[in-house]
């Protein structure tokens, strides 16, 4: 009840808002995290971005104060009250979140699923995230290539609870099974997303079977960097390792060379072009019914926001990277899912 | 031998040999120097966050917001030092300060307001985790002086880290503290018996207020022994402590409702669960099975020290009854 009289007063404040008396009016875009994390970092940049970019009216990164579901639900209730009429969000729930999107659906204010997507049936209007499994994939792939196409590994991934991770584990197993029976997947520790027990977990797996394993390959942020902080502590150039992410620990082991390299997320170009595209949807352009969307186990309207294998080479340069896959992203964006009225 | 049965710790202490034992026959690199390294580290640092939670026990009470003051103090440390260029001492030190400060605020609370110490640990978790957030914006700080790197990852010699320094010394204070001075056998009899122990000139103010003291100084310290093990200060600090921190000191024997802890067998919990933790992963077991192993090996090792109490406690029946 009390939830439901604060949607109540937050959608008739919005509809008493300048925002609606004027049309469409200027979009103001909350960026809403399912909480607070490193990786959601780059989003409040890419905000700030594209109010300059493309003349948005406010494009702001609010953080939850921790990775619960009613916490994001009222804290988005909050922002509408205050005006913000698109969200962008990584779902606390893939079903859960589904409740207030359909809400502010309603209200007319269009949503995306960032980073991460919901279930279908849902009123977000689209999913924009990596394809987690794709980038497992090609991650096992670069560390099958650093090894010339033999040798064990082990995987380390988060939590297993995240329906990703079960993505990873198949898609990690997919690139072995391609590899024409020269490399073994040794052993799977997953459930280790908090540092203190991915530090005992990944250094126990050193202790017994660091003399074994000739690769690591990584699908989480947190085990990426305990790993990679094993490494370097080893001081062990033997052990291949792909990470994930771009946490300092990880870039700074990449450039001593005892990572080879990492799988880039597009954090910033999620934040960027999400931004982009509430503005667009406001404007009254719609989706096309022909639209390439990609599917992934949740939905089946995703749109990859890239991933990049840095190594050596060009780690320090990883950022242009990044911002050149959203700029790539972007420039076909109208033409390839958009309809928008001239 | 009679004497040694009626401790709680030697149930446990039969489990950890034979345990040890065992899983090394299966697998020697359990013994190896390096695993031994490992498993030190891990028994190291959740020592002392099992002490901090065990004190609060002692008096019948729970500390919610032993992981939240942690990771406060464990960015404060870091944050001092990177933000404010701060040498390794004073930082300490402050954090130490902001451990006993939060502790005092949990005791303070519990004293003047009746409430249970859940409820107010409760909201301070919250309330400590909400400064961690605001100070770091989930950002970690990663620039930590070599010396702290080097305590949290070096070793004295053979496979002994010197990060198990601090925590042994912080067991054998806590060991003396419960079982050789008035304060610690004060707290026992509170938390056997609240009215009893008023009735007999106890101060109740000051015995919740020192245990809560302690283990946020406790606290303090598990999270710079965090941030020098891990050599970065992350919000996410302490945020998997709270049921480890129950898990030893009841595996130890605690009782829940107070008034009875053992120090040593706190201790031995802290190292059982280390050595399950990493068996499963010597072991490769199924990472979807792992908690359901996890589980029934921590079932297994209370049952046996259960039935342990249960046969000395009926050889002391018949005994009484001759």
């Amino acid at each position: 009840m009390k939830k439901f009289i604060i949607f109540l007063t937050s959608f008739f404040a919005l509809l008493a808002s300048p925002v609606f008396a004027g049309g469409h009016g200027v979009t103001k875009v909350a960026l809403v995290p399912g909480g607070p994390h490193p990786y959601f970092a780059a989003w409040e940049q890419a905000g700030l971005d594209a109010v300059e970019d493309f003349g948005l009216g406010k494009a702001d990164y609010r953080v939850p104060a921790e990775w619960d579901l009613s916490q994001q639900n009222e804290l988005i209730e909050s922002l509408v009250g205050q005006g913000y009429n698109a969200v962008l969000v990584f779902p606390g729930d893939a079903v859960g979140t589904n409740k207030i999107l359909g809400e502010l659906d309603d209200a007319g204010i269009p949503t995306a699923a960032l980073a991460g997507c919901v279930e279908q049936p849902t009123q977000a209007k689209f999913c924009f995230g990596t394809d987690t499994g794709h980038s497992a994939y090609l991650g096992t792939k670069e560390l099958i290539k650093a090894l010339g196409g033999k040798g064990k590994i082990a995987h380390f991934t988060g939590f297993l609870v995240d329906p990703n991770t079960t993505l990873r584990i198949n898609a990690v197993e997919q690139a072995v099974s391609e590899a024409g029976g020269g490399v073994e997947i040794i052993q799977v520790i997953a459930d280790i997303d908090a540092y203190e027990p991915a530090d005992e977990k990944i250094n126990a797996f050193m202790a017994a079977q660091g003399s074994e394993v000739d690769g690591i390959v990584t699908t989480a942020w947190v085990p990426a960097v305990v790993a990679a902080q094993a490494l370097t502590n080893m001081g062990d150039k033997r052990i291949k390792m792909v990470g994930i992410d771009h946490d300092e620990v990880v870039l700074k082991a990449i450039k001593d060379g005892y990572v080879h390299g990492t799988m880039l997320q597009n954090p910033y170009g999620q934040g960027y072009i999400g931004s982009y595209v509430m503005d667009k949807v406001r404007q009254g352009c719609e989706f096309k019914a022909d639209a390439p969307w990609k599917s992934t186990a949740q939905t089946d309207q995703f749109i990859d926001s890239g991933t990049v294998f840095v190594d050596i080479s060009d780690v320090d340069t990883y950022v242009m990277a990044m911002r050149g896959i959203s700029l790539e992203i972007l420039e076909t964006f109208d033409s390839t899912y958009l309809n928008c009225p001239s | 031998m009679s004497a040694l049965l009626k401790k709680d710790w030697f149930g446990l202490g039969l489990v950890l040999i034979f345990g040890s034992i065992l899983i090394s026959l299966f697998k020697p690199a359990f013994i190896s120097p390096f695993n031994l390294y490992v498993l030190m580290l891990s028994v190291s640092l959740m020592l002392v966050v099992a002490m901090s939670q065990m004190i609060i026990i002692a008096i019948g009470q729970m500390n919610l917001s032993v992981g939240a003051i942690g990771g406060l103090v464990a960015i404060s440390f870091t944050g001092l030092m990177e933000v404010y260029s701060m040498s390794i001492f004073p930082a300490v030190l402050i954090g130490l300060l902001i451990g006993l400060a939060c502790g005092f605020i949990n005791g303070y609370i519990t004293v003047k307001t009746g409430i249970s110490a859940f409820i107010i640990t409760l909201a301070t978790l919250y309330i400590f985790k909400g400064m961690n957030l605001g100070i770091t914006e989930a950002q970690p700080f990663y620039e930590i002086p070599e010396a702290v790197k080097f305590f949290g990852n070096a070793k004295i010699f053979g496979p002994i880290p010197y990060l198990v320094i601090i925590p042994i010394i912080i067991t054998v204070l806590m060991w003396i503290l419960m079982n050789r001075t008035s304060l610690g056998r004060y707290m026992l009899a509170y938390g056997n018996n609240v009215q009893s122990s008023e009735l007999i000139g106890i101060s109740s103010t000051k015995i919740v207020i020192y245990a809560h003291v302690i283990s946020g100084l406790l606290a303090a310290i598990g999270g710079m022994l965090v941030v020098c093990r891990l050599q970065l200060g992350t919000p996410n600090i302490g945020d998997s402590w709270l049921l480890p921190s129950f898990a030893a000191p009841v595996i130890g024997g605690a009782i829940l409702a107070g008034g009875k802890v053992d120090v040593i067998a706190t201790a031995f919990g802290v190292i059982l669960v280390s050595i399950i933790s990493q068996a499963l992963v010597i072991f490769k077991i199924d990472p979807f099975f792992v908690q359901i192993f996890l589980g029934f090996m921590i079932l297994l090792a209370v049952f046996i020290n259960r039935y342990r109490e249960y046969r000395e406690e009926r050889r002391t029946k018949v005994f009484s009854d001759e």
